[in-house]
Formats: C-alpha cells, structure tokens, sequence
C-alpha cells in the first residue's frame, strides 16, 4: 500500500467531479441572467450568503445524479489490501486508488459517500413533500374552519407531537410491526394525500370549464394511480419504478413524524390570512370553501412555507442520518451517511479520517439547506 | 422681531437603498416662531414625516441630511452630538406619534411611564413630586379619574385616552416644540374634536410652538396658522392659512381643494375635480416643477427648468413660474348639468334586524359565563332602486355587522331582510343563488386588502365573471374584463399585473370593477375611500357616481366621513352602538332637528372652507365598548344635552323611535320644544 500526496488527491477529486463543476457553473449562470423573471428563487441570486447555499444544495443533488460516473467503484466492492487505508491510498498491483481511504470491509470511501447521497437525496426531499402535502391539506381546513375540525385536528397532531420520535421509528421498524399491515397502510394512507390534494386543486378551480377539468382529472388520476401501485404496493406494471418494503417504512416514518409540525404552521398561517378583505371577497362571490383555500390562501402563505421545507428538508436530513446511524430500517451495507458513520467510528482510533467523509457530508448538506432558508426568509420579507 | 424657535434652511434630504439615492426632502425650508402652529400638509409619500424625523436627527441608518441647517433656538441640530442631543430630546422637543398604542410601552403601567419622563429630565426630582406633577398633567389632558388611570396599563385605555396619554408624555418635558405625526388620523371623528381641541388649549396655556403634520386641510385649518404645502418631496406653497385657503397661488394647492367635498357641494350640482395622474416615484420626478406632469398649466421650455420659490409678499411664497401668468380667479371646479338618476322602488327592505354574538368565558372551574355582544339592534328601513344609502357611524357601532348580513356573510339573530321581494336573511352566501349574489356586490376599505396579491389583476376579474356565468368562453369573458377595466378608466395592459404594482387608487379601482362584474343591482360600499389620499378620493367618488348613473345601480355608502357622506347620498342612516339614531333624507339629517349624537358628528368632523362657521360640541368620554353597554340609550354617556331630559330618563329606557316628519326617524327621549329649537351646526360667514 503506498499513499499519493495531499494536494494530488485534492486534484483528483476535483476532477472526478467535473460534471458537477460543469451543471452548477451552467445552472447558476443562467438563473442569474433571467432572475428577474425567477420570482423568489431569483432572489437568492442577490444574497452571497444564498449563492453558497445553493451551491452545496446543487453540488449534492448532482454528486446524486451522476453517482454512477463519478465514483470510481461500486459501492459495495471490496478490496482487501486497501481496508482501513488513510487517505490517497493506493494499491501498487492493481492500481486501486481510495481517495478518501477505505473502511473496514476495504470498500471506497469517495464512493460510498457519493452513492449516500442518492439515498438521502431522494429520501428527503420525496418524504418532505409529502409531508407537506399532508400537512396543507388538512391544515387549511383546520385553519379556515376553526371550531370542531380544528380541535379534533389539533388533538391529533399534538398527540404524534408529543411522542418521542426515535421511540416512534423504533416501534415502525422493529420486525414484529413490520410484518404487519401497518407500516403498509400509514404509507398507502400518506401517499393518497398528493391524489387528494391534486384532485382538490383541480376540482374547485375549473368546475366551470367541464371539458378541461375532465381532462386534466383523467391525467390526475392515470399518473397517481401508477404511481400509487408501485410506491406503495411494488406493483408496476411497466417495473420501472419500486420502492424497497423498508424504504417505504422510512417514507411512511418521515411523513408520520414531520406532517404534524406542517400542520400546525398552515393552520396558524390560515387563521391569519382568512380575515383578509380578499377572502371575504371570494365569499361574498360564492365560492367554494376549497377554491378558497388552495387558490386564495395557499399561494399567499407559500413564502414561508418554502423556507420551513428547506429547513424540513435539512431536518429530515437528519433524521435519515440518526436512522442510519442506528442501523433503524435501511440495509445494513447500505451507503447512506448515516450508516456509514456507524460503520466507521468503531475505527476512529485505527484510522482517524474515516468518519469524516460521511459527516462532512451530512453536515455540508444541511448548512446548505439553512442557509438558503435563512435568505429565503430575509428576502421573502423583503417584497 | 424675536429670534425664530425653530429654522430650517434648504433642507436636503437622502435615504440610501441598494439601488441608488432616493432624496426624500428636497430644498426645505421652514419657520418656527415661539408659540406658533406650522401645518405640514401633504399627500402620503411627500416626505412631511421624513421632515419630523431630521428635527429629532432620527433618520435612521440608510437616511442622512445631504445638506442645509436645522437651527433649534439658535443651534445647529445636525452638528450637535448625540449626548447633547439627548438632552434636547424629549425637554425642548418632543414629539407625537400616529399610532399612540405604539408609542406607549405596553408592559409598563402609565403612572411609571409618565414619571419616567420627568424623573429623566428633571435630576433630583423626587417621586412624590413626580407623582403629582404627572397627576396634575392628567387633569390637564381632561383624562377622568386620573389616579385610577396611573395604574393602568395602555391596552386598558381606549385609543382617545391613549393618545392623551402621549400628549401629556410629550408636555411633561416642557417642550418649546411640540411635533405633532397625524396625530389623530387612527382615531374616530368625534374623539378626534376632542384631542384637537385638548391641543389648542393647550398650546394656549403651555405657549409652545407645534409642527402640526397632517393630510386632513379641514383639521390644519383649525389650528394652525401658517401652512406648508409639500408634494413630491418639495415645499410647493406656504403662507398663512388665509393665503392658503382664500388664494391659493399654486394649481397642485388649488386641485387639492377641488377634490374635497365641501358642505356647499351635492353631487348632482358640483362634480369634484381630482387631480389627473399620479404622484410620481422619487426616481421618476419631472424636470424642473415636480407637479408638471399633472398640471394643467405646463407650458414647455418653463415649467421644465429649475426654479426658486417666487416670493409673493406677507410670507406667502409659490413654487410655481408661472404663478403671474395663471389666471387664478378662474373657476376651476365644474358644476354639472345632469340632474342625477330618478330614484326607483323599493328594492331591498330591512325589518327589526338583530344581530348578537355570544361569547363564552368559561373558567378552569368549568363554570361557564355567556356575554351577549349586540353588534345591531332593531335596524329597519327601506332602500329604493338607484338610491344611495349612507350608513354613518364611529368604529363599534355596528355598520360592517349589518354589511356582512345583507352579502350573507352573516345571518341575523332576528329580523328580515327583503330583497325584491323575497327573503334572504337566513341564506348564507354559500347557499345562495347566482342572481342573488350576482345583485348584492361589495367593495372594501382597505384597497392593499381587497385584492389576492398572488393573482393577476385580469385573472381575478375573468374569475369572479366565470363565477357569474357572464360569457360562455374564455375569449368572452376576457373582451368582457377589457370593457370593466375600461369602465373603471384603467389601460387594458393592467390585465397582466400584480396588484403589489398597482397604487392605492388603481387597486381600489379593480375591486370596483370586480365588485360590477356582473352589474350588481346593490352595491355595499364600506368606506371605499377613507384609506385613500384626498385627490384620488375625488376620482373614486366620481367614479362610483358615475357607474350608479348609468347602470342605476342602489348603493349602500358606509362611512364615518360626513362630508363625502353629505356630498353623494340621497338617504342617510346614523348609527351609534348598534342602534340607527336617526334616519332620513340627507336634507333632515343635516339640518335641525338632529338627534344630538348627529349634532356632535356634526361638529366634529374638520371642514376645510374658511367661509364655514361650526358650532363647536365636544363630547366628553370615549366611545363605550359594545360587550359593555350603558343602559338605557346607548348614547347618553356621552350625551351633550342629557340635562334637557327629566327624571334620568335617558339612563333608564332605551328612547322609542319617533317619527318627526315624514320620513325622518329619531330615536331620542328630548322634548319637541328642545328639538325644535336647534340651530344649524354649520354655517356660513356671509362676506
């Protein structure tokens, strides 16, 4: 085993990475030019502060696409004569050079950790929308409606609220309740909101036009439907999409645990706009009680809406990392940065840098998030 | 000649944003002499507050003097350090917010904050003699019971009594100058009387001098002296309040009072004239005159050059060049010739309406406390086709209650509303027909609230048409939004934008057209205009005049501004804790006999005519709250003429409505000798 200078294995990252380099460069220029036109996400151009969040969000969610051509091997393959190396360890016969080092099973740590961020990259975000999702459309009616709804609404998300959560995922993934029908039907029940919220959508604002709603619902319901079937019961006709049995747990988990704090963020942002002169005017026209509350009030409230899903996001980030950590739900060779701290701290004394890439991972990530949700909020104030 | 209190010269001053410089106040210049009153008049955006703020050297961080001197007894306030500054603040100057909760530390009782003021300013005060001195202070604001008021805490105060209390803060100090920020702009009309005749007494007795700052001329010309006319940042006219009012010399002066409603003004003979346009961003100001890009008189190759102020002799001084060459005896108000729309059926019938709201304090110990709000109490009376129905009324007194019944939003505890005939009350606007909701239309006071700022302002319009059934295709119901936005006199390239472009005037202007999409046969109008700048009210005004002539349309006009209320309806209603206290036609209403509430209103409400002589009543108190009203006639707490009424009457049973004659209702416990022997509240000098 022999080592490859510092700077050269700085280098060589950042030329492994050049696809990356290349879409952030193109992605940020050209936003900058027409940000104008962007609304709120072009103003994140105008903060420096923002511009660095961004980039670490658009660096990951790259490494995530181009996993495949940016990591030198598979993240499982093993190479026993590089396991526990130090950074920029080569293998002289074959070769094989470990970046970061290896752990201890001698997998790439370089590419584990870049083939981590596909799972907590689609994880997250997916999980958060849903959430949200979730959230919207039961906060609005609880916020708009107030009295009875709202208690009984309220009741339940301070329920969930009050339950420590890593108890709660420890309950959704222990054997004896997977093997139920639980974790199955709380994501059949979670994934039916997005449906839901589309068909509401549509629903109350084209009722007029018959011809269109129709079309637009068959759409609705063709994609929903599709996606449903292979989501949530691994049944894709066409098997181009499929979730693993315990990925859905996590899914079903996240949703279950973040939707309640969604909830309660709508209803205080609906029972304060609902006084508004605008709202008595939809009314005073007769409209629909969900015309009101998809079409007048959401789009009022998505301000700061969007900057508590970036701050959600960086959450669930989190929490996917501590799932991982305890080894709760996802394979336990799995990539994930959270797994892979685990795997690797027990080394810490051996070889000190191999925690590192995963952390470093995890926390860059979640700074970039906060950051933009810091500058989102200062510039969503600003208008 | 004594040394001038207060003196500005070619005052200069800047607010730095990201994008460039954004000069505020440009070329001010001003006289303060011991113990006189200066208006600073102006629309919003002129830059009078910006003035307030560079005496106290509060501008802030992005805003800065440029240039020009602010001397304050000889001083120069700029050059002054902020230890020396501290020391002025507050015992030589002090100043009067718009907002009084605002000003007031809501944590704090009054009594603290008040000896606060003068154990601060006064070293070695002791807090006896503190006591007593803010006690006397109290007295001296005429705030009742004021050992028990020292113990309260602000939000315990009404807002009269809260701005009181900032008078009496601001007076502690013994300030030379008193800055006064639209101090009575958040307040009803008839408390508003109360604080402006509270601060000409006291300007009287204490002798300081006040900078009044207001954009209500009626209220300027009440008390004070001399006048500053701002727009666009500059000092445009100044002179004393006769110069002003009696001959103006500028056309920005003279337009402004064109487009106020005078009590000599009806809308069927005099049509008020606004201003055309509107007031430019400080980036986008004209060459030379501000105001040339609205005035009448611009002539090229004059009005676009820099100019000074023409002096025009006795202090009056005009910021216009051509101010020799306008013809300024020339009437410029037009009268109109039409007689106005004949007034047709009856279309909408109230009977012994009702409305109370309960609510419910219940205790840990779970015993439960019903309190009965009665937000209306037995309103009836009639509303004829293409009438104008004025509903008149200080905040609390139920007039948005009844708005929201007759749109549906709200159901009645008790009573009928009859609308052609057929009952509506009960409907709620959810179950309610199209063509019932398509007659019945609103339009909102405050114009930053009746739009969704998500939506663009055509999608908005093309919705509510949808809604209405009015079209049937999307290319329809578009060329229809083109022929409202016409009718409302704004371009057809307002389609694409969003309100938060728009200025106060314009959105107001698409919540008319929205509110007419489908030619609503009433129109329920809660103070459409009271929230918008003076010249632009005229517009609206106009506007809505307009629409009712030619589409005899019935409005149902709510406000609390008597003067616009006398200027466009043909029936009045005045309401007062959720009882109608007198109705009639606009002609009994406003002339004797009056119930006295109406009288007071009367009174109270600023007239800006010099020619106007008013009977000055003052009531005493502040409005009572509706969860806690005074028994027997709501009234009578604060009631001027309770004396005339035997046996405490008027505090035992609630008046019965009298019919005086014909259609003119009173609900009033006082003799017929009594009312009969009333005198008119306004009057005219005879010159």
């Amino acid at each position: 085993m022999q080592y490859i200078e510092a700077h050269q294995v700085f280098i060589e990252i950042i030329m492994r990475l050049w696809l990356v380099w290349l879409c952030i460069f193109v992605i940020m220029v050209s936003s900058y030019i027409v940000r104008k036109r962007l609304g709120l996400y072009g103003k994140i151009y105008n903060s420096f502060t923002g511009v660095i969040g961004l980039c670490i969000v658009l660096f990951w969610f790259l490494c995530a696409i181009f996993a495949d051509q940016i990591a030198p091997y598979d993240p499982l393959q093993q190479f026993y004569q590089l396991k526990r190396s130090k950074v920029g360890a080569f293998d002289v016969e074959t070769g094989v050079t470990f970046l970061l080092g290896g752990d201890n099973l001698g997998r790439d740590l370089f590419s584990r950790m870049i083939h981590g961020s596909q799972t907590v990259l689609t994880i997250a975000p997916a999980a958060t929308l849903i959430a949200f999702l979730v959230g919207v459309t039961l906060g609005l009616p609880a916020g708009y409606y107030g009295k009875r709804i709202d208690a009984i609404l309220s009741f339940i998300a301070n329920l969930i609220l009050a339950f420590p959560v890593i108890l709660l995922f420890y309950l959704l993934v222990t054997p004896g309740i997977r093997e139920t029908f639980v974790p199955v039907g709380m994501a059949g029940l979670f994934f039916l909101f997005p449906i839901i919220f589309l068909f509401l959508v549509l629903c109350s604002r084209y009722r007029e036009r018959p011809v269109l709603l129709s079309m637009q619902l068959s759409a609705t319901l063709l994609v929903g439907v599709w996606l449903y079937a292979s989501l949530v019961f691994n049944a894709d006709p066409f098997h181009l999409l499929s979730l693993e049995p315990n990925e859905l747990n996590i899914f079903a988990a996240v949703i279950f645990a973040s939707s309640p704090g969604i909830f309660r963020i709508v209803r205080g942002l609906a029972m304060d706009i609902k006084t508004r002169d605008y709202i008595t005017a939809a009314q005073t026209r007769g409209e629909g009680v969900w015309y009101i509350m998809l079409w007048e009030m959401l789009p009022n409230i998505r301000g700061p809406l969007v900057v508590d899903m970036c701050l959600r996001i960086g959450y669930t980030t989190i929490l996917l990392g501590t799932l991982g950590f305890f080894g709760l739900g996802l394979s336990p060779e799995s990539s994930d940065w959270g797994s892979m701290i685990n795997q690797t701290r027990k080394y810490i004394r051996i070889v000190p840098t191999m925690v590192l890439p995963a952390t470093l991972a995890l926390s860059s990530l979640i700074l970039g998030f906060n950051l933009l949700a810091d500058v989102l909020r200062e510039q969503s104030l600003k208008d | 000649m004594t040394e001038p209190l207060l003196e500005i010269e070619n005052l200069y001053i800047s607010f730095d944003t990201q994008k460039q410089e954004i000069p505020a106040v440009i070329d001010f210049s001003c006289k303060i002499m011991p113990g006189e009153v200066l208006g600073l008049v102006g629309e919003s955006g002129c830059g009078k507050s910006t003035v307030a703020l560079a005496i106290m050297q509060y501008l802030g961080k992005n805003g800065y003097i440029k240039s020009g001197t602010i001397k304050f007894k000889g001083k120069n306030l700029n050059t002054l350090s902020l230890h020396e500054l501290r020391k002025i603040r507050g015992s030589e100057i002090a100043m009067i917010y718009q907002e009084p909760m605002a000003s007031l530390n809501p944590t704090m009782r009054v009594g603290e904050q008040l000896t606060e003021v003068l154990r601060l300013h006064e070293v070695g005060i002791t807090k006896q003699d503190a006591y007593l001195r803010v006690l006397d202070m109290l007295v001296s604001v005429k705030l009742p019971d004021p050992k028990r008021i020292m113990h309260t805490y602000p939000h315990q105060l009404s807002g009269g009594q809260q701005q009181r209390i900032g008078i009496a803060m601001a007076l502690l100090g013994n300030p030379d100058l008193l800055i006064m920020d639209e101090p009575t702009t958040s307040l009803d009309v008839t408390v508003e009387a109360g604080v402006i005749q509270l601060v000409k007494e006291l300007s009287k007795k204490f002798g300081n001098s006040i900078l009044f700052i207001s954009h209500n001329l009626g209220l300027v010309l009440e008390i004070c002296q001399k006048i500053s006319v701002m727009y666009s940042s500059r000092v445009i006219e100044q002179g004393s309040v006769r110069q002003i009012f009696n001959s103006m010399r500028h056309p920005y002066t003279r337009g402004l009072f064109n487009s106020l409603p005078l009590p000599s003004f009806n809308k069927n003979k005099r049509q008020l004239v606004s201003i055309p346009g509107q007031l430019p961003l400080p980036n986008e100001r004209p060459q030379g005159c501000a105001f040339s890009n609205r005035c009448t008189y611009y002539v090229q190759g004059t009005c676009d050059k820099e100019m000074a102020m023409i002096d025009l002799g006795e202090g009056h001084m005009t910021h216009c060049t051509r101010v020799k060459e306008i013809d300024w005896s020339e009437e410029t108000s037009l009268n109109k010739k039409d007689e106005g729309v004949e007034i047709g059926n009856v279309i909408l019938n109230l009977s012994n309406l009702k409305k109370y709201y309960h609510v419910v304090n219940s205790d840990i110990l779970g015993s439960k406390k019903t309190k009965t709000i009665k937000a209306n109490e037995d309103i009836s009376f009639d509303v004829r086709e293409a009438e104008t129905v004025a509903i008149v009324g200080e905040s609390g007194c139920g007039k948005s209650t009844l708005a929201k019944m007759l749109l549906g939003l709200e159901q009645p505890t008790h009573g009928s509303i009859h609308f052609n005939g057929q009952e509506i009350a009960n409907i709620p606007v959810s179950l309610r027909d199209t063509e019932t909701i398509k007659a019945i239309q609103m339009i909102f006071q405050n114009p930053f609230d009746t739009l969704n700022p998500s939506h663009t302002v055509g999608s908005q319009i093309i919705r509510t048409l949808e809604k209405f059934n009015v079209g049937n295709t999307h290319k329809d119901r578009r060329a229809h939004m083109f022929e409202l936005l016409d009718l409302v006199k704004l371009p057809s390239d307002f389609e694409n934008r969003m309100p938060r472009q728009l200025s106060g005037g314009q959105k107001q202007r698409i919540g008319i057209a929205r509110a007419f999409a489908a030619q609503p046969k009433i129109l329920v109008a809660d103070e459409p205009v009271s929230a918008l700048d003076v010249s632009v009210q005229a517009a609206i005004t106009e506007l809505l005049i307009n629409i009712q002539n030619t589409y005899r349309t019935t409005m149902i006009f709510i406000s609390h501004d008597l003067s616009i209320v006398k200027y466009l309806s043909d029936k009045i209603v005045v309401m007062y804790l959720g009882y109608v206290v007198e109705q009639g036609t606009a002609e009994q209403v406003f002339s004797p006999p009056y119930h006295p509430y109406t009288e007071a209103l009367l009174s109270a409400v600023p007239i800006a005519d010099t020619s106007v002589k008013k009977r000055h009543i003052v009531l005493e108190n502040d409005i009572p709250s509706a969860i806690d009203p005074p028994s027997g006639c709501p009234f009578q707490t604060r009631c001027h003429r309770k004396k005339h009424v035997l046996n405490n009457l008027c505090e035992k049973e609630v008046p019965p409505i009298r019919s005086l004659n014909g259609k003119h209702n009173i609900r009033c416990h006082l003799a017929d000798e009594i009312l009969e022997s009333m005198e008119p509240v306004i009057g005219f000098n005879t010159k």
